[in-house]
C-alpha cells in the first residue's frame, strides 16, 4: 500500500490517526488494546509509550532502511524496538514505579505489539526518515486516542469514573465485569460496530454530496 | 427472511413441532415453578418475573423493529428467555437487575448473532452469569422462605449448599442442615425458580413426555453429580442425594442444559455434554470460588458444543472424509 | 495443593492467557476462523512455547544474572525467541516436510504472538525451576491452543448463521470471545 515516494507531513500522520487508526481498522495491537484499558489513566500512559517506541524505531529504521540486509531485517528490527522499549521500561521504574507497576508485563510486551513490527516493515522500511515519523506520530496517537476512548467506556461502566472523576450519580452499583477480559472483549466489540456505522453513514452522506455537486 | 423456499435434502418428514409450540410447552413446563417461587417468595417473586420477561420480549421488538426485520416476538421464545433469566435471580433483587439481565440475555446474546437458534451460548445463563460476577453481593445473598425462621434482613447466613460444602470438607454433619423435605419442596433459600425441585420435576417430565427435551442430556448431568459425590464422599448417600437437590442443578439441567441452540445434536454428543456439565459442576461446587457452579459448567459446555458437534456427528453414507 | 496441578489447571483453565488475562489476541482471533487452522497453529504455538520456556530459563539464569544484565531480558528473550522460531522453521523444513507443510505457515507468525514473550518472562517472574518453566510454558500453550480451537468450532458455526452485516468479522470475533471468556470465569479460584 505505501508506494515509495513523496510524502509530506500532514497526510501521513493524519492516515495514522483517523483513516488507517490501528484499533478500529487496522486491528492490530490487540493485547495492551485489551489488557490495560480498565482506567482512561492507564489508557492514555500505554498509548503513549507505545508512540514513543514507535517514533523512534520508525525513524531509526527509516534512516538504516538502506544499510540493513533484506535477509536479517526482522532480527535487526526487533533490536532496534527492543531498545526503546527497555528504555522507555527502565524510564517508568525509575520514575513513574506506580503506573508502571499497574501496566506491568505488557510495558516489555510493546516489544511485540504488531503495530509496531507492521509499520516498521509496511512503512518505515520503504519511505524516508521524515515521513516515517509522521506515520509513527499519526498511528502512536491515534493508538492512544482509540485505547483511552476505550479505556474511558470501561472506567465509565466498571467503575463510576473517568480519569478518577465521579462521573456516574451516587447510587450506580458499577458493573464490575467491564473491568474483567469479558468486559474488554465486549467494550470493543460494541466500539467496533458503532465506528462501522459511523464510517458507513459518512461515507454515504460524503457520496450524495458528490452527486450533488455533479448536478 | 428471504428463504422463502426451503432447499433441503430429503427425506422431509411433515411434523406439528414448531417453533411457537415448543416455546409453549417449555412455558407451561416452567410455570409451576415459577407459582411455587411466587408461594415461597411472595409478590416480589411476581415482579421480578414480570419485569423479565417483560424486558425480554420488548427487547426484542424494538431491536427487530429497528433494524427492519421480521417480528419474531410470537415464537414466545423470548418469553421462555424472560422466564428462565428471571428464576435465577433471587428474590431480593431490585428490579434493575432483570432489566439489565434481560437486554443482555436478547440483545448481546441472541438477537446480535441472528437471533434464535443462532445464539451459541444460552442467553438466560449468560446474562445470569454476567449479573454474577458484575454484582456478586446482590446475586449472590439469597433470602429466606416465607415460611422459615426470619431473619433481621430476611437474607439466610448459609445456603443449603454452603452447608453441604462444609459437611463435604468434614467440618459439619449432615443432621444440623436443611433437611431433604425442605429441599425437595422448595422450602430453603436459592434464586427464586431454583428451590422446588418437585415443581422443576413436574415441568421436566412434562418436557420429556411431550418430546420437547431429550433425557439423555439431564440424565447424565444429575447422574454424574451424584456419582462423583458418592465416589468422593466415601459413598456417604445423603450427602450426595442432597447436592443433587441443591443449588440450581436441576433447574439448570432440565431446561438450560437442553437448549436445542447450544447443546450437541447427535446422542453421544448430548452424553458427553452432560457428563461434561455434571464434572464441572462438581469441580467449581467442591474447589472454586464460586458456591454454585451449574451455570458456569453449562456455559463452558455451550462453548464446546460445536467441537462435539463437529467430532460427533454422524457421516453422511458416501460422504469423502475431508479432515485429515 | 501439588504444583504440577496447580500447573496444568491453572494454565490451562484458570489462569488461560488468552480468555484469562489477554495475551495472544493477535493470532487469536486472527486465525480462528477455521477450526483444521486453528490446530495447526495452536500446535506450533505449542512446539515452540515450550522450547522457549526452556531455552530462556538458560539464557536468563546462565547469562543474565551471572553478567548482571538482567535489565537486557526484553531484547535477550524476543531474540531468542525470533531466532528459535528461524531455527525450527528451517529445522522443520529439512527433517520433516510433512511437518512442515502443515505448520510452515504458522510460523513466522509466533514471534509476534505475545504469548511467547509473556510465558518466557512470566516464568522468570514466578520463580520457577526448570523443569516447571519449560512445563508451564507448554501447558500455557496447550490452553492457547484450546481458546483457539473453541473459537474456531464457534465461528465455523456462526458462519452458518444470519449475523447482521455490520457484525461479521472481528466485532462479531470479540463479542464472541467475550462471551466466551464469561463462561471461563466460572474457574476462578480452582486453585
Amino acid at each position: 500500500m505505501a508506494e515509495p515516494q513523496k510524502k509530506s507531513f500532514l497526510p501521513v500522520f493524519l492516515n495514522g490517526l483517523i483513516t488507517e487508526n490501528p484499533t478500529f481498522t487496522l486491528m492490530l495491537g490487540m493485547c495492551p488494546t485489551l489488557g490495560v484499558t480498565t482506567a482512561a489513566m492507564n489508557g492514555v500512559a500505554m498509548g503513549l509509550a507505545t508512540t514513543f517506541v514507535l517514533v523512534f524505531s520508525n525513524l531509526i529504521i527509516s534512516l538504516l532502511r538502506n544499510i540493513i540486509p533484506d535477509k536479517v531485517r526482522i532480527p535487526a528490527y526487533i533490536v532496534v524496538i527492543a531498545s526503546f522499549v527497555t528504555m522507555i521500561d527502565l524510564f517508568m521504574q525509575a520514575f513513574l514505579p506506580e503506573l508502571r507497576a499497574v501496566l506491568g508485563t505488557y510495558i516489555q510486551l510493546i516489544v511485540v505489539n504488531c503495530i509496531i513490527f507492521a509499520r516498521a516493515e509496511s512503512f518505515a522500511a520503504k519511505n524516508p526518515p521524515l515521513a516515517s515519523l509522521a506515520d509513527g506520530l499519526g498511528m502512536g496517537l491515534g493508538f492512544t486516542c482509540s485505547i483511552t476512548l476505550l479505556a474511558a467506556v470501561r472506567e465509565i461502566f466498571g467503575s463510576g469514573t473517568c480519569f478518577g472523576l465521579q462521573v456516574m450519580p451516587a447510587g450506580y452499583q458499577p458493573m464490575a465485569i467491564m473491568n474483567m477480559v469479558p468486559g474488554g472483549f465486549i467494550t470493543l466489540g460494541v466500539l467496533m460496530i458503532l465506528v462501522n456505522v459511523i464510517k458507513r453513514v459518512a461515507a454515504r452522506r460524503s457520496e450524495e454530496r458528490k452527486e450533488e455537486k455533479l448536478a | 427472511m428471504q428463504k422463502q423456499l426451503a432447499i433441503t435434502s430429503c427425506p422431509h418428514i411433515r411434523s406439528r413441532k414448531t417453533t411457537q409450540r415448543i416455546m409453549q410447552d417449555v412455558c407451561i413446563a416452567l410455570a409451576p415453578a415459577g407459582i411455587a417461587g411466587i408461594v415461597f417468595f411472595g409478590a416480589r417473586a411476581a415482579a421480578i418475573i414480570a419485569v423479565s420477561v417483560i424486558t425480554c420480549v420488548l427487547t426484542e421488538l424494538v431491536y427487530e423493529k429497528m433494524m427492519g426485520q421480521r417480528v419474531t416476538i410470537g415464537d414466545w421464545s423470548a418469553v421462555v428467555t424472560g422466564l428462565l433469566l428471571a428464576y435465577n435471580i433471587p428474590a431480593t433483587a431490585p428490579l434493575w437487575i432483570p432489566m439489565v439481565g434481560g437486554v443482555i440475555a436478547i440483545l448481546l446474546v441472541k438477537m446480535l448473532f441472528g437471533g434464535i437458534g443462532s445464539n451459541f451460548m444460552n442467553p438466560a445463563l449468560t446474562a445470569r452469569a454476567v449479573l454474577f460476577v458484575s454484582w456478586g453481593g446482590i446475586m449472590g445473598s439469597y433470602p429466606v422462605t416465607r415460611f422459615m425462621e426470619q431473619t433481621a434482613d430476611g437474607l439466610s447466613g448459609a445456603t443449603p449448599l454452603a452447608e453441604l460444602a462444609r459437611v463435604f470438607a468434614g467440618q459439619a454433619t449432615l443432621a444440623e442442615g436443611t433437611g431433604l423435605w425442605d429441599l425437595f419442596i422448595g422450602n430453603c433459600p436459592g434464586v427464586l425458580g431454583e428451590t422446588c425441585k418437585l415443581a422443576i420435576l413436574l415441568g421436566g417430565v412434562w418436557l420429556i413426555l411431550r418430546d420437547v427435551a431429550d433425557w439423555k442430556i439431564p440424565v447424565s448431568m444429575i447422574g454424574t453429580v451424584f456419582v462423583l459425590y458418592l465416589l468422593t464422599s466415601g459413598f456417604n448417600f445423603g450427602l450426595s442425594l442432597r447436592e443433587v437437590l441443591s443449588g440450581g442443578l436441576l433447574l439448570g439441567a432440565f431446561f438450560m442444559a437442553t437448549d436445542y441452540a447450544t447443546s450437541p445434536q447427535s446422542n453421544l454428543g448430548r452424553v458427553i455434554f452432560g457428563v461434561g456439565c455434571g464434572l464441572i459442576v462438581f469441580v467449581i461446587r467442591a474447589y472454586a470460588n464460586y458456591p454454585e457452579g451449574c451455570s458456569f459448567a453449562i456455559l463452558f459446555m455451550n462453548v464446546v458444543t460445536p467441537l462435539i458437534d463437529r467430532y460427533t456427528m454422524p457421516k453422511c453414507f458416501g460422504e469423502v472424509k475431508q479432515h485429515g | 495443593m501439588n504444583i504440577w496441578l496447580v500447573i496444568i489447571i491453572g494454565q490451562i483453565l484458570v489462569n488461560n492467557y488468552v480468555m484469562c488475562q489477554f495475551f495472544g489476541i493477535c493470532p487469536f482471533l486472527g486465525v480462528s476462523k477455521k477450526v483444521d487452522t486453528a490446530l495447526g497453529m495452536g500446535l506450533a504455538v505449542t512446539f515452540v512455547i515450550t522450547l522457549a520456556s526452556f531455552i530462556t530459563w538458560m539464557v536468563q539464569y546462565f547469562i543474565l544474572v551471572p553478567l548482571n544484565l538482567q535489565y537486557l531480558q526484553t531484547i535477550a528473550f524476543i531474540l531468542v525467541i525470533a531466532v528459535l522460531v528461524q531455527v525450527v522453521e528451517n529445522a522443520l523444513k529439512k527433517l520433516s516436510p510433512s511437518l512442515y507443510q502443515a505448520l510452515g505457515v504458522y510460523l513466522p507468525l509466533i514471534t509476534t504472538n505475545c504469548v511467547v514473550l509473556a510465558v518466557a518472562v512470566n516464568n522468570i517472574t514466578d520463580g520457577y525451576n526448570l523443569l516447571e518453566a519449560t512445563m508451564s510454558g507448554c501447558f500455557s500453550a496447550l490452553g492457547f491452543t484450546l481458546a483457539l480451537l473453541l473459537l474456531a468450532g464457534i465461528r465455523e458455526r456462526l458462519e452458518l448463521s444470519n449475523m447482521p452485516k455490520w457484525m461479521q468479522g472481528f466485532p462479531g470475533a470479540l463479542i464472541t470471545a467475550g462471551l466466551m471468556a464469561v463462561a471461563f470465569m466460572g474457574f476462578g479460584g480452582l486453585i
